[in-house]
């Protein structure tokens, strides 16, 4: 495992500061199509890069990672662009796939806990692209009360934000679950952290929820989405959540 | 700055001054209507509902929306909106080459929002380059005109932590509630917690203080410090203080503490009310009044504002004034990120570019913002104003007025946008007014040969409109309107209950006590009755729920069943476990000085034996009267020693005094305590004067003078509902919202007593022998009406009795069919039987939110005779009290009617006209939130203002209004000159009538003219006899 290596892993799943890398690049581009495509091929070459780190990885890096998610949810928390939002949040789920890499070599090049995280992400950042072509932003507080002006649109992002922040049900929770109960077996103080890190995305997660959709409406004309793109956008949800259950709860 | 103490007495006035806007509140046992603008009755109603709204952030007239449905139902009077838009035009000198009243009455009824938009940035030469597609300039705005935009928007008559929320985008504002609401539950509570809040004997402030966190002791010590003062500061001293801290200047204190009471004005309404109302049993035992409420407001207030601003941001009045001085673009930027109309592509930029604090970065920032926003509320404006073009196929004429025009144009919008509630409101009255008034009667009843099998006297409720005519269409009967306390002010002391109830508008304070007895003794409680207690005190206990569940958590799933599945037929069975009210008598009757001075002698013979019981333990049947005699003397210090009882007993003397001593101390046997005993006893009852004189007030007041029937049915009305803690708003708001019953047996034993017939006689009021007054209670819910007290009745009427009751059943019956489509559906016919049990249903079932309308859609008082609208059927949303002019030369009646009723039906029309056009300010919005508080009020949610109006589902149906506001339209008959001297003569409603609180008519009987006051002025008109053909009620109701 060369230094060099061990970096490239550390950008593409992000560690502080070369977290930061991933954060710049996804603030600068502004089109929805862009940002999926990071989303998706971003932590895939993290993915990849990681499988190919032969020796055993120290446990420091657990600590580290875990660290770098704990700093990502906490500045979420502070964040009213649902962009930037977005970003922070894949960056902290990111940062903890290293955690099996850590404790279970074998599962180091499972692309589930990727997919668990990205999904959902790259849900949100469609749904984004569409708040900002519509509204001029996604921006908490300046746009808000979608929940009556705007109700498939809110309902989709309170679903895909409830994903992102691994509630129960969607494949997010199992992984972190798994997480939760790899690091306890050894190293229960990295568990307790990997918690906290899940509390502050919910607690994120609620105030963007609550920028957005709660309240008076905005002055601006609501344009909701179409039922049709509700119903795909409602189904990939749904096979989602299922398949998430199947295969993590080992139904397959 | 150090506070004088002299200066207590001032900040006390001064919050007095804050609070006169701040509507009462009542306790929700006895729910009192009332127009929660009392506050501003003395200024015209469209300037009082434009200063209300500004202060309590609300909606002081139907959404335009709301109102056009009601044009489209045909409830406008589009030529009177037409008018009212063509004088609005006059009035505002504007010349344009436009159709001006077609382009208004185009934005009113045609167009769905106002086509004004909000312009902060753009003026109308923005506006005019829009439509016109030109470039243009966004105008600009020096340094100093920007620090003065952001001083007027930030400091101007608001509290400084909600411009901090502005700025800085902190919730100071709503946290500060949530802990002033907590802490306002903990004190106020009468007895639904379990662990109570200490010290609460001490008052509000003091008792929070006690219990209050460290950083409020830490801001309090820092005050105290600066006071230079040793020991608790008052709670005046710490209101002046931290104003003084903020540093708000000292003639904005009132207008501060003003908007600081209107953030929850629920609670402060209750406070307000509770620390006038000094009889208030928990007032009395646990004060607390606005000064206390103000003292612990603004001292968490500025412990928060510490708290956030981490002493980095300014927080008092001189440094926000600096620092917008120092950085307005900064500021203004800030405002502007916090706002809901901020520009949302430039929000992120804003935030990012205010971290990185760079001044000039800022002001380039400005710059850009203002000018993109500028262009976006210009091009809105234009979308808007093409788009009316377009609907009147104008546009030409548009793009044809010159930039002065335009100008012209959009302030003429503006001006139409404020006054659109009241052309609407008249609009709607007019129509109102019309349909009243197309049905009146001035022709007299037809002759009589005989008298009436009955007459009955109901509630001038809205309620009883509907009863009244279907009892007048099923048989041989005659009703009177009288308000529903029948004009005796009683102060009520329930069987088995230990405080009184006052039986009477809230206006009045009664001086009568009415105490209700059984000779009965006292009974075992029910075994239901006492299982119920039990569960309810395992229920609040703090640990028995746990078990409480698993081992009886059953009966309850059986409970719920019942009640939901099969409320009636399970809630009738269940009834029969209860025990049941003994029958009663009212104590009525003055008690002479003898009789008194008995009472009070037999009380302390009483009480003696009891103490001589549990102190010696002694057998009832080893107590002798001398003994007691003895000892009831030596206590009243009548006598020095108790010889019999001593020797009996064996007591020394010196064991004798303090017994004796404990007599008059633990026993309050003494003659200071039997003289306040003799005064309360003096208290209860009427003596012979004052109920002649109570009788025949009433009878004069509605015109019954002869012809009584044999029975004179006197209809006090109440509700029945399961899980409704607005129970008591549909109950009788003359009874001080509580059922009129006892109202009625009170006045029925008075004029039925011999003594006060005879006087009645004398002073030309004949009842014959055989006419008896039958109290009865009208079940608005059911609309039953039950006979009470039928035990006095005398034998010769008792073969009567079925006939008088198939008749009330029978318009019971009839009025259920009537009005149950208004709660099932328009398009639901039901038989009068079936609406009849459906009725009963709604009264029992405990999932129901609407068990009536309640007074919903009350519109109109008539004050008149029965023949004037006895033809008219008015849906039950009339008030309709009975007067003859007759037999009132001297107007008093009719100022009495003028003072009470008519006052208090102003105040449940404001009630229900404010709670329907704004039901989330001045209404309690859904009762599906809803959650009992303190016992005293319902909150939404766990944590909320306490909600003060009329909840949803009494005034909306389906979100749309059912209750159609309006003000109160009110009709006298009588000749002009009588009505307008009576009118002239009661300060408060000629206030009302001038200002607009009420729309007046009087109907001329001798002169047969209309006149209706009108803009401060008397308009006459011809009255017309209304069609023959429109009599078909009785018909209709008999073939129903």
């Amino acid at each position: 495992m060369s230094s060099i290596s061990l970096l490239l892993v550390a950008i593409f799943l992000p560690l502080f500061p070369f977290s930061m890398v991933f954060n710049r690049l996804f603030a600068r581009i502004a089109s929805a199509p862009m940002r999926i495509a990071l989303l998706l091929a971003w932590p895939s070459i993290g993915l990849v890069l990681l499988s190919a780190l032969g020796n055993t990885l120290p446990t420091w890096v657990a600590y580290w990672s875990v660290a770098t998610a704990l700093l990502y949810a906490f500045r979420a928390l502070a964040l009213r662009d649902l962009a930037l939002w977005l970003s922070h949040i894949a960056t902290s789920a990111w940062a903890l796939l290293w955690l099996p890499a850590v404790f279970d070599e074998t599962a180091r090049a499972s692309a589930w806990p990727v997919a668990a995280f990205s999904v959902p992400l790259v849900l949100l950042a469609w749904l984004t692209g569409y708040l900002e072509r519509t509204y001029g932003a996604a921006y908490a507080g300046s746009l808000g009360g979608l929940a009556t002006g705007a109700p498939r649109l809110a309902g989709l992002l309170v679903f895909t934000v409830l994903a992102a922040i691994g509630t129960p049900l969607f494949p997010g929770f199992f992984v972190l679950l798994n997480m939760i109960g790899v690091s306890l077996n050894t190293t229960p103080a990295t568990a307790l952290a990997v918690l906290a890190v899940w509390m502050l995305w919910a607690w994120a997660g609620v105030r963007i929820l609550q920028g957005l959709i709660v309240g008076p409406p905005n002055d601006t004309a609501q344009a909701d989405i179409g039922p049709t793109q509700t119903g795909i956008l409602g189904m990939v949800m749904a096979a989602f959540a299922a398949g998430g259950i199947w295969l993590s709860g080992g139904l397959a | 700055m150090s506070i004088p103490s002299g200066q207590n007495l001032r900040i006390r006035s001064m919050v007095y001054v804050a609070g006169e806007p701040v509507p009462f509140f009542w306790p929700m046992r006895s729910f009192i209507h009332h127009n929660p603008l009392h506050g501003f009755e003395h200024l015209p109603f469209e300037q009082a509902v434009e200063k209300g709204a500004k202060l309590f952030h609300a909606r002081g007239f139907l959404p335009r929306r709301a109102s056009q449905r009601y044009l489209a139902d045909g409830q406008v009077d589009t030529e009177t909106l037409r008018t009212a838009v063509q004088r609005f035009v006059t009035s505002q000198g504007v010349s344009l080459p436009l159709d001006l009243v077609a382009w208004l009455t185009t934005e009113l009824t045609r167009q769905a929002d106002p086509v004004i938009t909000p312009l902060s940035i753009a003026d109308s030469s923005l506006v005019y380059a829009q439509l016109h597609g030109l470039e243009a300039e966004v105008p600009t705005l020096s340094t100093e005109r920007l620090a003065a935009e952001l001083e007027q928007c930030l400091l101007s008559e608001r509290p400084l932590y909600e411009a901090y929320d502005d700025l800085f985008g902190t919730t100071i504002a709503s946290d500060l509630d949530e802990q002033v609401i907590r802490a306002c539950l903990d004190f106020f509570d009468e007895g639904q917690s379990v662990w109570r809040m200490p010290n609460r004997e001490e008052g509000f402030y003091r008792a929070w203080l006690a219990v209050a966190g460290s950083t409020v002791h830490r801001t309090l010590a820092e005050l105290t410090r600066d006071e230079g003062q040793e020991g608790p500061l008052e709670p005046e001293r710490v209101i002046a203080l931290v104003l003084d801290r903020l540093e708000v200047p000292e003639d904005q204190w009132v207008a501060c503490m003003t908007r600081e009471l209107t953030r929850l004005h629920g609670w402060a309404g209750f406070i307000r009310w509770r620390s006038n109302a000094t009889d208030y049993h928990w007032q009395r035992r646990y004060p607390g009044d606005l000064v206390d409420y103000l003292a612990v407001r603004l001292l968490l207030a500025l412990t928060l504002l510490q708290q956030h601003s981490k002493r980095r941001h300014p927080y008092s009045v001189k440094a926000l004034r600096e620092a917008i001085a120092a950085d307005p673009y900064g500021l203004y930027l800030r405002l502007e990120l916090n706002r809901k109309d901020c520009l949302a592509p430039l929000a992120r930029e804003i935030e990012q570019t205010l971290g990185r604090g760079k001044r000039d970065e800022i002001e380039r920032l400005f710059h850009r913002y203002r000018a993109r926003k500028g262009r976006v509320e210009a091009q809105r404006q234009a979308e808007r104003l093409t788009a009316l073009a377009d609907r009147l196929d104008d546009r030409a004429g548009l793009l044809g007025l010159s930039p002065e025009e335009l100008t012209q144009l959009l302030e003429l919008l503006r001006a139409l946008d404020r006054k659109e509630g009241m052309l609407w409101l008249t609009s709607m009255e007019a129509k109102a007014i019309a349909r009243l008034v197309d049905g009146l009667s001035l022709l007299p009843p037809p002759p009589r040969d005989k008298r009436p099998f009955a007459e009955a006297l109901f509630c001038i409720d809205t309620r009883s409109e509907r009863i009244r005519r279907h009892l007048e269409s099923v048989g041989d009967y005659n009703t009177y309107g009288i308000a529903g306390f029948f004009g005796v002010p009683v102060s009520f002391m329930e069987l088995g209950k230990g405080s009184e109830n006052h039986l009477c508008p809230v206006l009045l304070t009664p001086k009568n006590l009415v105490v209700e007895m059984s000779s009965i003794g006292v009974q075992d409680a029910a075994a239901l009755t006492a299982l119920e207690k039990a569960m309810h005190e395992l229920k609040e206990s703090v640990l028995t729920p746990f078990v409480t569940v698993e081992a009886i958590g059953l009966l309850f799933g059986f409970d719920m069943i019942g009640k939901t599945l099969l409320p009636t037929t399970y809630n009738r069975w269940r009834a029969h476990l209860h025990e049941h009210k003994p029958s009663t008598h009212l104590v009525l009757d003055k008690l002479d000085r003898d009789q008194a001075d008995s009472i009070v002698r037999a009380v302390q013979r009483a009480v003696i034996v009891k103490a001589v019981e549990q102190e010696f333990e002694l057998q009832p049947e080893a107590i002798t009267d001398s003994m007691v005699k003895e000892l009831r003397e030596a206590a009243l210090g009548h006598q020095s020693g108790c010889p019999e009882f001593q020797a009996r007993l064996g007591l020394d003397d010196e064991r004798l005094e303090r017994f004796v001593d404990r007599l008059r101390t633990a026993y309050r046997i003494n003659p200071a305590f039997a003289q306040l005993q003799m005064e309360r006893l003096g208290r209860i009852g009427f003596s012979l004067e004052e109920q002649t004189r109570f009788v025949t007030q009433a009878l004069k007041s509605i015109g019954l003078v002869s012809d009584f029937s044999r029975f004179v049915l006197l209809v006090g009305h109440g509700s029945t509902s399961e899980n409704n803690p607005y129970e008591s708003a549909l109950d009788c708001g003359a009874c001080g919202g509580a059922h009129g019953l006892v109202s009625a047996r009170v006045l029925a034993q008075m004029a039925n007593k011999p003594e006060v017939r005879r006087r009645l006689r004398e002073g030309g009021i004949d009842i014959p022998d055989d006419a008896w007054f039958v109290p009865a209670l009208h079940n608005t819910t059911t609309d039953e009406i039950t006979l009470h007290d039928l035990e006095l009745l005398p034998p010769s009427h008792l073969v009567y009795l079925d006939r008088l009751r198939d008749g009330l059943n029978a318009a019971s019956r009839l009025c259920a069919q009537e009005r149950l489509p208004s709660l099932l559906g328009e398009d639901k016919v039901l038989k009068p039987a079936a609406a009849f049990r459906n009725a009963q249903r709604n009264a029992m079932d405990w999932s129901q939110v609407r068990p009536e309308w309640g007074l919903s859609r009350n519109a109109y008082f008539v004050i008149g005779r029965r023949s004037l609208t006895q033809s008219k059927k008015l849906e039950g949303r009339a008030f309709l009290h009975s007067y003859d002019y007759r037999v009132d030369p001297k107007r008093r009646l009719l100022e009495n009617i003028l003072t009470g009723p008519l006052v208090v039906g102003q105040w449940i029309n404001m009630e229900h006209y404010f709670s329907t056009v704004d039901n989330e300010k001045f209404g309690s919005g859904s009762k599906v939130y809803h959650n009992v508080a303190g016992r005293f009020g319902v909150l939404s949610g766990n944590l909320s203002d306490l909600r003060t109006g009329l909840p949803a589902q009494t005034v909306l149906d389906h979100g749309h209004p059912y209750h159609q506001p309006m003000r109160l339209i009110t009709v006298i008959e009588a000749p002009l000159a009588h009505a307008r001297q009576a009118i002239d003569n009661v300060v408060a409603v000629k206030r009302l009538v001038h200002n607009g609180w009420i729309r007046l008519l009087i109907v001329d009987p001798e002169a047969a003219v209309i006149v209706q006051y009108e803009d401060g002025q008397w308009i006459t008109r011809d009255f017309v006899e209304a069609d023959a053909a429109t009599d078909t009620l009785s018909q209709e109701a008999l073939s129903a």
